[in-house]
């Protein structure tokens, strides 16, 4: 990561990115496991018996879509929390859940329809659990859009903690489509105590898994605090603003705080 | 060898575009994020960011 020194105090300069001790730990981490899961799921793991080698896109769809489901808790988690304490972190954090949530719901369904091409023949087929899925994708970008609307941020806030909390519904029929209609989707593969994979596949899966859970923590980090940098620009660029119409206001005080015009 | 291997599988193109796409927008999201954090640090006061 890069530094700029300052003229105040150049042996200590502050760094200047969203860098710490703990996201370069994730970020080495990260590295390191795509690294791994690549490895495992491209070359060590063995083909499938039925799908042979598209298998291999598992590896990234099924963890893409279970960290979906994190992010997407973890965004009404805290646009709960933020209707009750209205604070900054929890607003800045259910916008982060929701960012990173709105990747991996893209993710899953680009790598699910490109699973299900050589697996069931077509792209897309409006199954339930694919059709779930898209409709929590297009609230996710209707949340995206809401956070960039030009309005009252209080106001703003206040709408998307609502959609936010309005996410936890639709992924539960995300997750339990399969098991409430019948459709070309497959059941749970591991979430229930009798897994249909297993060895070096399931072992595959299994650090897949704690790889993108790692990757999605490293991001989580840096997006929670560009969105904390960006409230404070905000606020600094409001209280020059500010200064500068109290100078316009009063020519004395002009001089002294924003110098003459 | 990575290339080979994958090239010899079966569905090689569709194992290709899944992991292409994943490591292509993580990435991209990643390094998106990364440099906007770098342009915000110059503006934001060191004291406001706690981080550091």
């Amino acid at each position: 990561m890069t530094t700029t020194p300052t003229e105040a105090s150049p042996a200590a300069a502050p760094a200047t990115s969203t860098a710490s001790p703990l996201t370069r730990v994730l970020g080495a981490l990260s590295a390191v496991g795509v690294v791994l899961v690549g490895w495992l799921g491209l070359v060590a793991s063995p083909p499938d018996v039925v799908q042979q080698d598209s298998v291999r896109l598992i590896y990234v769809h099924v963890p893409a879509v279970t960290w979906m489901y994190v992010a997407v808790f973890l965004c009404a988690f805290a646009s709960f929390m933020w209707l009750r304490k209205r604070t900054d972190g929890w607003d800045v954090l259910a916008a982060s859940a929701a960012e990173i949530a709105t990747i991996l719901t893209g993710l899953g369904l680009v790598t699910g329809a490109v699973w299900g091409r050589p697996t069931w023949g077509v792209y897309w087929v409006w199954d339930a659990r694919l059709t779930s899925t898209a409709i929590l994708f297009v609230l996710l970008l209707g949340y995206q859009a809401l956070r960039r609307y030009p309005a009252e941020p209080q106001a703003r806030s206040r709408m998307a903690a609502v959609l936010g909390l309005l996410l936890v519904p639709n992924a539960a029929i995300v997750h339990y489509s399969v098991d409430w209609w019948r459709g070309l989707h497959q059941d749970a593969t591991v979430s229930k105590i009798d897994v249909s994979i297993e060895g070096l596949m399931l072992f595959t899966l299994a650090v897949s898994f704690i790889v993108m859970g790692v990757v999605c923590a490293w991001l989580l980090v840096h997006r929670f605090r560009v969105g904390w940098l960006e409230r404070r620009a905000e606020r600094h660029h409001l209280d020059a603003a500010l200064a500068d119409r109290r100078a316009d206001a009063d020519p004395s005080a002009g001089v002294a705080v924003g110098g003459p015009r | 060898m990575l290339t080979s291997t994958v090239l010899a599988m079966t569905h090689a193109g569709y194992v290709a575009a899944g992991w292409i796409a994943t490591v292509g927008l993580l990435g991209g999201y990643a390094a998106a994020t990364i440099r906007k954090g770098r342009r915000l640090s110059q503006v934001v006061p060191p004291e406001e960011r706690r981080w550091t």
